[in-house]
């Protein structure tokens, strides 16, 4: 009993922290796995849809409790391939396991770089809006519908935000209500990729 | 509420985006908004918010301890635990709400508010409780919001019987349960929803109420108005709101939330264990608790006489014993049981504690009712992390200032 209240008392000092909700800090390491990266978007894309994702950075399970979370989610309606699930049950596995303690330090998520685009040669036309196409797919689709036409967000297509070039920026860099911030996500050519690509759909 | 720019925005991501901006109009108070709520390494202020946020969207957030200092926990500071968040305002508006009774039943009714108010009135003390209260002291931990002592509160809650609406409808023989169903949904609706019921008896006991009041107020929507169901002495798994739908019918509801969610074990079980379907009940009646509100967590005291206060209740039955122990539960001595005595309220209890020496203390506290029910150490681990009881505990500095 003795070591069960010593236990307890060094944890009770750190309550305001948990109290306060922040468990997921991240931090400028520099070795962050293209893997954990994949997961971060993951979270923000396909998991912030129905609650935020404070719910799920509290909780401390085994790798068996995930596996069955992340299936439940899937089956409920988070839109995850086995390969994505498998990813992110990995990534929560990892950082989000019962001996993790009450604040639990990620890397930093940074946008990837694209080797093509680094390299100089200028895009065909309409290059960009395919690229966006594929963007919005993997990041924005799950809350605002195929081809822009909303869901859980509003509606994107002809949405008069897309003719506020910085507005768009911004709103989407650093989010808005239950939108995730996507500034440390997506590169600025990429937030313009999907701008471009929003600005071809027609209804 | 936030500010909408977009034409095409739809109810639901109305709803979703503005969950913080609903929840400050909503309980006629200050909420942490979810980007305050996340905002890490903010000063240590959760003494002043009116609740500590776990979850930002849909939003679940607890009473800090210190406002059980008070009988009666004001409105704006009761605790909100969301499946969804509520539905859309106009949706509860009082000129198209509708309570339906139906299934088993002679006579299927439509009620509106106004039928409502028909009926006798009647308004119970009682406490609500989150079956998950607690879930963040049990080890090893169980999936779920991560509540600690404060998803439960006291309120006067108004209303008329269940019974007595339940009675105007007139129940068929085969009528066992009644499953209960409110206006909330999913913003996927491939989600199940939160489907309930309660056993008849429960149903038609004369304390079980359809509330329409909280402490005098009108229910705000965050807390289930314009209608919530009170099951006095049972956790607030069955104290559904925005309640639209009564069903009677010989069985249980189905569905993940009463199905699977909120079962415990009619049996000790070991963690990770199978348990079989059969083995696991609904959770039902509170049992045996207290908690401390003052001195806070962390306090810095002067040594001297310190009044120790907090609360204390049961399920279905009354606190006879509050036992608080400042020598890590070497010794106990009895609290004073003061204030008022109400069947399903809490009461309240002081102890008047004479510091001795310096340093770090813990005080601990536990309660007794009068069926021999005693707060345990730790409350036995079980798969959804419910109804945790455990010892309650502070931890404070004694020195001088
Ligand atoms: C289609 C809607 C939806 C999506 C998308 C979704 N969830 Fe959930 N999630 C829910 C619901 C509903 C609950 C239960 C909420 C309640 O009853 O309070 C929940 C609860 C949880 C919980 C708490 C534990 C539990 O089992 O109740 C965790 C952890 C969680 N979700 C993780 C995730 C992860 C990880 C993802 C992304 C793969 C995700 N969720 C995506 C709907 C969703
Ligand atoms: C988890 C769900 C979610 C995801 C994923 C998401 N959004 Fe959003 N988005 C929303 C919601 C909800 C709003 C409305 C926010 C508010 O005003 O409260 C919104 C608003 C917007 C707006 C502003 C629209 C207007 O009418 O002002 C833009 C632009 C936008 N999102 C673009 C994006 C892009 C681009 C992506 C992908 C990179 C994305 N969103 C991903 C939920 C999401």
């Amino acid at each position: 009993m003795r070591t069960r209240w010593g236990q307890r008392a060094g944890r009770l000092f750190l309550l305001p922290i948990i109290l306060l909700g922040p468990t997921w800090l991240a931090t400028g390491r520099a070795d962050a796995q293209p893997a954990d990266q994949q997961a971060q978007r993951l979270l923000a894309s396909r998991c912030s849809v129905c609650h935020s994702t404070d719910l799920i950075q509290q909780q401390r399970l085994p790798r068996d409790r995930w596996e069955a979370t992340v299936d439940k989610m899937a089956h409920w309606g988070a839109q995850l391939d086995k390969e994505e699930a498998a990813l992110l049950t990995d990534f929560l596995a990892t950082y989000f396991h019962p001996e993790a303690g009450p604040v639990v330090v990620l890397p930093a998520a940074s946008p990837p770089v694209q080797a093509d685009q680094e390299s100089g040669t200028t895009p065909a036309p309409g290059w960009a809006a395919a690229r966006g196409a594929a963007l919005y797919k993997q990041n924005c689709l799950p809350c605002h519908g195929e081809a822009g036409s909303g869901g859980v967000g509003p509606k994107l297509a002809r949405n008069p935000i897309l003719t506020q070039a910085d507005r768009f920026r911004t709103t989407v860099s650093q989010g808005r209500g239950a939108m995730p911030p996507w500034g440390a996500m997506l590169r600025p050519q990429e937030i313009a990729d999907i701008h471009a690509w929003l600005n071809t759909l027609r209804d | 509420m936030t500010s909408h720019e977009g034409p095409g925005i739809t109810r639901r991501s109305l709803l979703a985006g503005a969950a913080g901006g609903l929840a400050l109009a909503l309980t006629g108070g200050r909420l942490p908004s979810p980007a305050e709520a996340a905002e890490p390494g903010a000063d240590d202020q959760t003494a002043d918010q009116p609740l500590i946020t776990h979850v930002a969207r849909p939003l679940d957030a607890e009473t800090p301890c210190q406002v059980f200092t008070q009988y009666l926990t004001p409105n704006d500071r009761f605790f909100v635990r969301s499946h969804f968040g509520p539905p859309a305002l106009e949706s509860v508006a009082p000129s198209v709400w509708r309570l339906s009774v139906a299934g088993l039943v002679e006579r299927p009714l439509s009620l509106s508010l106004n039928d409502l108010s028909t009926f006798d009135e009647i308004t119970v003390t009682a406490v609500v409780q989150c079956s998950g209260n607690g879930r963040a002291f049990h080890s090893p931990k169980a999936p779920g919001v991560q509540w600690e002592q404060g998803a439960v509160g006291n309120a006067n809650w108004t209303g008329v019987r269940l019974r007595d609406v339940l009675q105007r409808a007139g129940l068929k023989a085969q009528a066992r349960h009644l499953q209960l169903q409110g206006a909330d949904r999913p913003v996927v609706a491939s989600v199940p929803l939160f489907t309930r019921s309660i056993p008849l008896k429960k149903a038609l006991h004369p304390d079980t109420i359809l509330a329409m009041r909280m402490n005098g107020a009108p229910l705000p929507l965050l807390h289930g108005g314009p209608l919530r169901l009170i099951t006095p002495g049972w956790m607030a798994d069955s104290c559904v709101k925005w309640l639209t739908d009564l069903t009677l019918q010989e069985e249980e509801a189905g569905g993940y939330y009463m199905q699977t969610a909120y079962r415990y074990p009619s049996r000790p079980v070991k963690p990770g264990e199978v348990i079989a379907p059969q083995d696991l009940k609904p959770v039902e009646a509170m049992v045996v608790k207290s908690v401390i509100a003052f001195p806070q967590q962390g306090a810095i005291l002067s040594p001297g006489a310190i009044m120790v206060q907090g609360v204390a209740w049961t399920g279905e039955g009354r606190i006879v014993t509050v036992e608080v122990s400042t020598d890590d539960g070497k010794t106990w001595e009895q609290a004073r049981l003061v204030g008022d005595e109400a069947p399903y309220a809490w009461r309240q209890w002081r102890f008047l504690w004479r510091t001795r020496g310096s340093g770090r203390r813990a005080i601990l506290c536990r309660a007794t009712d009068d069926r021999g029910q005693v707060q345990p150490m730790a409350s036995p681990w079980n798969p959804g992390g419910f109804l945790w009881n455990g010892w309650d505990h502070v931890q404070v500095q004694v020195r001088e200032t």
